[in-house]
């Protein structure tokens, strides 16, 4: 790779390095560009909103470098590690480690209550029962839920909802904190506490939060914004 | 939490459909046991010990066609037999009613006595039965269903003989694989038809087993190229003549049983599919979490057999319960008497319900593993 | 098969299936929906379509099939004899294998007056002789019993729906069979030249005959007296007799039944055959109790995806219902699409079946104690019932789902992601 260094490089050891990331995919007939040769470091700590029309490629961008979807050509590093070199099985496997994810509508299953749902990614370490049972409360207190360990997602209102994703997404320890739009099914009161959390993540937990946002009060919060058009991040 | 718990809160997080596919599989499982069952009852014959020694001789022509009655004398001094008797089926029509499920047969009771090697008399006095020429020794069952009891009358219309009976019940029987028949004395039936001449079988009892075939050949050889031409069978190749008889109806059977499990896999694997194509979204969340396709295989497979395991449990086990507990003899007016169900025909229907399960899950399983996280995600509930 | 009755039986099959289709498109209207929402719907969910149809087509295919082979075991006797034609047996048999006519009776009865008489001037009376023989299959191992008649030269003139379609019959004197055709397909000897062993006689088999569907396409014919010596039999079985005009039978009837001497029963042959059919009944019997069971477990199919139709059409229903469409339209709207799924099952199901139609196949006939052969009878009355019952099982299964669909509110279902 010859790539240049990017220009938003600010310090040595970004935790995560983007180069030249792009992404084709097929619609009907035609290619649509999701993402476009991008390039971007981010440093451990920081609090970046991804913003940008949709379209755009935020999310794809998000997704790429959490894990969950392939690039169609570049790379991604993160901690040093080329996350595109892993397979399907490691793949998994660095999500459960390095990556929390948090989405737009929470996606938490229905069937389980609020304590095993942030114990759900626990199952696959192999921590032994009581120690899963002390991180789930750890990571529920940490959001403000210590009372509500036992009710099920229909049983707590939409900012609690989150919370819990957003205690799901601590419990392991990762290093790097994805949330997909996280305040888009919110109101403006829980809107805020969520995004206090994402913050206090990165501020004093010292995480590194990517978030996906068109609001720029939320993107406010962050500690940079990348802004993407058509595929490209735009000054 | 541990996964089994993760797994089970999945099983029932839709408890009405997880009833409707347990019930659809307990109603097929249920269904291909009784069906099983029925080609059993039809096609193997109870067996007893005795029947190893026992030996039908019937007319070559076929059953229905008569044998002289003058052919004992030459039976009884072919060496090897212990006891031979006429045994001859009357078919009559009980008390009028339109089917009568029970056979009549005229016997000589004191050369029958050596042929009724399982049962044993449980009521009256087999010595009445054989000195009083009007009566006759009927079987426990038909005691009990038409609750007649010793001193009674039992009065038979003959639908292939020209004349009625009117017998009184002197004895008792059972512990035969069949405790159903009526037994009364040949030489009423003489007596009724003008002395014809002639009985319907003979039935006799061989020394040992291994002189069985010496005897059927030594009775086929005595009478052959006379006027009345034997064929000797034992009674269990008799029984089995039967079934040979009824032609394609086992074939028919198990076509039936094959749409059963058909329809058993397509109802089971479509609602299998329902079930976690309407949780794809999940399926992607716990992909982004770390699990991987192995895991979710794992789940899907588990949900899977689980539920049709259960449903088969309770097909199986209701079916098994129906047929022990129940009447079937009452039940069916007497065409089935045994209808046992078989810890060889549960197995058989557990393994297939169980099978259905793992093979239903896969196709399901295998999409999900084929999805990606992004688009599992996008999929709307 | 393409008999004129069988024709409107197919118009009448295809006017029920459009009044049905009528119906439906009535009800869907009832709905305020054009039924190809209903449809489009089905054809989208098709994953669970498919497999409630199809298990819906196997329950129908099975009732429809074992229907087909009651129909086709009564059809053989239903369609046996000649309606001015009169059987005499003796009283309480219940076959013809188990009576008795003895030439003392044949003697009198055959001077009786009111009896048809042929050209040559006797009367138009045939005294038969019906016994079994037991004969090795043509396939596989075993022997199965036949049923032999003996007759008599007017025997044949008595049954004109019995026509000899290969070879001679029989010359009276001598130990000659003739087989009808589709019976020979299931013995080893019954092929023209065969040998057929009666114990230690020898038949040959010197022609075949069409039984035109009746139950004498389960006999072989041979000469009565011939009958009686090889099966050494004194009495006959049975007699059959042509009365002039219906006023004479029933007159000659009364005389026989009434005739102390005789103990005989005097019944129309296609009355006496029409009641032959104790063999049916265990199949009917199986055919509803399969039915039954099945359909239940058909019901739980469509249930499951018509609940799961509804499921994923909440957001759809709430849109219907604030577009101003009443509870009983979303109740009528499910209903529809409940019946539409399983009347494509139904027919698939009768399609399936009807492949069967015509399949000929034998068993133990219990009255007569010899192997019946018979074809199976797939007809559009039957179809019919076939396509009632699935639809019956489609709106069974979608009645619940439906009223569920009904109840959903309409805000929920709005705000439902």
């Amino acid at each position: 790779m010859n790539t240049p260094p990017p220009p938003t490089s600010t310090k040595k050891d970004p935790i995560v390095r983007v180069r030249s990331l792009s992404k084709v995919y097929r619609q009907g007939d035609i290619d649509v560009t999701a993402l476009n040769a991008v390039s971007v470091d981010i440093q451990p700590g920081e609090f970046v909103a991804l913003m940008g029309p949709s379209g755009s490629g935020k999310s794809t961008l998000l997704h790429i470098v959490a894990g969950i979807d392939r690039p169609t050509s570049g790379e991604v590093e993160v901690q040093g590690i080329n996350v595109g070199n892993l397979d399907e099985s490691d793949l998994a496997e660095w999500r459960n480690q390095y990556v929390g994810f948090v989405f737009q509508s929470f996606n938490l299953i229905p069937v389980l209550t609020a304590a095993e749902n942030v114990e759900l990614p626990l199952m696959l370490t192999r921590l032994g029962r009581a120690q899963r049972r002390e991180q789930v409360r750890a990571a529920l207190e940490l959001v403000g839920l210590g009372d509500r360990m036992h009710h099920r997602p229909d049983q707590l209102s939409g900012g609690q909802q989150q919370r819990v994703a957003i205690a799901r997404a601590l419990v392991t320890d990762p290093v790097l904190v994805v949330a997909d739009e996280p305040t888009g099914n919110l109101d403006a009161k829980s809107a805020t506490d969520v995004l206090g959390i994402l913050a206090s993540l990165a501020r004093d937990a010292g995480k590194t939060v990517i978030m996906v946002t068109h609001d720029p009060k939320a993107a406010a919060y962050g500690t940079r914004s990348l802004h993407l058009e058509k595929g490209e991040i735009v000054p | 939490m541990t996964t089994w718990t993760f797994i089970l809160k999945n099983a029932l997080r839709n408890p009405r459909r997880s009833v409707l596919t347990v019930s659809s599989v307990a109603v097929s499982a249920a269904l291909l046991t009784s069906m099983m069952t029925l080609q059993r009852e039809l096609t193997v014959p109870p067996e007893s010990e005795g029947a190893s020694l026992r030996i039908i001789a019937r007319n070559k022509v076929s059953l229905v066609q008569p044998l002289p009655a003058r052919q004992l004398a030459e039976i009884e001094r072919i060496p090897g037999i212990v006891a031979v008797t006429p045994f001859t089926y009357f078919g009559g029509q009980y008390n009028d009613e339109e089917f009568t499920s029970f056979a009549q047969f005229a016997v000589e009771p004191r050369r029958f006595r050596s042929l009724l090697v399982e049962g044993r008399v449980s009521g009256g006095d087999y010595d009445a039965w054989e000195k009083d020429r009007t009566s006759c020794m009927v079987g426990r069952d038909t005691m009990k269903r038409y609750g007649l009891k010793v001193g009674d009358r039992m009065k038979f219309r003959g639908t292939f003989y020209p004349c009625d009976l009117d017998l009184r019940i002197a004895a008792v029987f059972e512990g035969t694989v069949d405790d159903r028949g009526v037994f009364f004395h040949h030489k009423l039936l003489d007596e009724l038809t003008g002395d014809l001449g002639t009985v319907g079988t003979w039935y006799l009892r061989v020394e040992s087993a291994e002189k069985v075939p010496g005897v059927i050949a030594a009775i086929d050889g005595r009478f052959a190229n006379t006027a009345a031409e034997v064929r000797a069978e034992s009674e269990r190749a008799f029984q089995m003549g039967f079934v040979g008889m009824l032609g394609n109806v086992a074939a028919l059977i198990r076509t039936v049983n094959g749409v059963i499990v058909f329809t058993l896999a397509l109802v089971s694997a479509s609602t299998m599919s329902m079930t976690i194509r309407e949780r794809f979204r999940e399926m992607a969340v716990l992909k982004a979490l770390g699990y991987k396709r192995r895991d979710l295989l794992g789940f899907i497979l588990a949900e899977g057999f689980g539920l049709s395991a259960l449903g088969g449990a309770v097909g199986i086990g209701g079916a098994w319960a129906a047929w022990t507990l129940l009447d079937i003899q009452r039940l069916t007016g007497g065409i089935f008497i045994v209808f046992e169900v078989t810890p060889r025909i549960m197995a058989t229907a557990g393994v297939v319900a169980a099978l259905l399960g793992i093979v239903a899950s896969l196709g399901p399983a295998i999409s999900v593993g084929r999805m990606s996280v992004v688009s599992g995600l996008k999929t709307l509930d | 098969m393409g008999t004129g009755g069988e024709a409107w039986g197919w118009l009448g099959l295809a006017g029920g299936v459009a009044a049905a289709f009528g119906l439906m498109s009535w009800l869907a209207r009832l709905a305020g929906l054009p039924i190809q929402y209903n449809l489009r719907n089905v054809v989208v969910r098709w994953r669970s379509s498919v497999a409630t149809v199809l298990g819906i087509a196997a329950v129908v295919a099975v009732f429809v099939a074992l229907r087909a082979m009651a129909r086709g075991i009564e059809a053989s006797s239903a369609s046996t004899g000649d309606p001015d034609n009169l059987l005499v047996v003796r009283k309480g048999s219940q076959a013809e294998s188990g009576s008795l006519v003895t030439r003392e009776q044949f003697r009198i009865i055959e001077s009786f007056e009111g009896l048809a008489r042929n050209a040559a001037g006797r009367p138009v009376i045939s005294a038969e002789v019906v016994a079994i023989i037991s004969s090795a299959r043509s396939q596989g191992p075993g022997e199965a019993n036949a049923l032999v008649r003996g007759v008599t030269a007017s025997g044949m003139e008595l049954r004109p729906q019995v026509r000899l379609v290969e070879g001679r019959w029989f010359e009276p004197g001598r130990r000659e069979v003739v087989v009808a055709r589709s019976l020979s397909r299931r013995f080893r000897d019954f092929g023209m030249g065969g040998e057929v062993k009666a114990g230690r006689a020898r038949l040959r088999v010197v022609g075949h005959f069409d039984g035109g569907g009746s139950a004498f396409d389960s006999e072989a014919w041979m000469d009565a007296d011939e009958a009686r010596a090889v099966f050494d039999r004194e009495p006959y079985s049975s007699l059959l007799m042509r009365p002039t005009d219906p006023a004479a039978a029933k007159v000659l009837a009364a005389r026989i039944e009434g005739d102390r001497r005789f103990s005989l029963r005097a019944e129309n042959e296609v009355e006496y055959y029409s009641k032959q059919t104790m063999t049916a009944k265990p199949i009917k019997y199986i055919a509803a109790v399969l039915g039954v069971a099945m359909s239940v477990g058909a019901v739980f199919a469509a249930m499951n995806t018509m609940y799961a139709s509804v499921a994923a059409r909440t957001r759809e229903i709430g849109t219907l219902r604030v577009l101003g469409y009443s509870r009983r339209a979303v109740v009528a709207c499910f209903m529809v699409e409940g019946a539409c799924l399983s009347a494509a099952g139904g027919l698939l199901g009768c399609g399936l079946a009807r492949f069967t139609n015509g399949l000929a196949t034998g068993t133990l006939d219990f009255q007569s104690f010899a192997e019946t052969v018979f074809q199976f009878r797939v007809t559009p009355d039957l179809m019919g019932l076939g396509l009632a019952f699935a639809v019956a099982i489609g709106l069974a299964g979608s009645l619940l789902p439906a009223l569920r669909a009904a109840r959903t509110p309409v805000i929920s279902a709005l705000k439902s992601a």
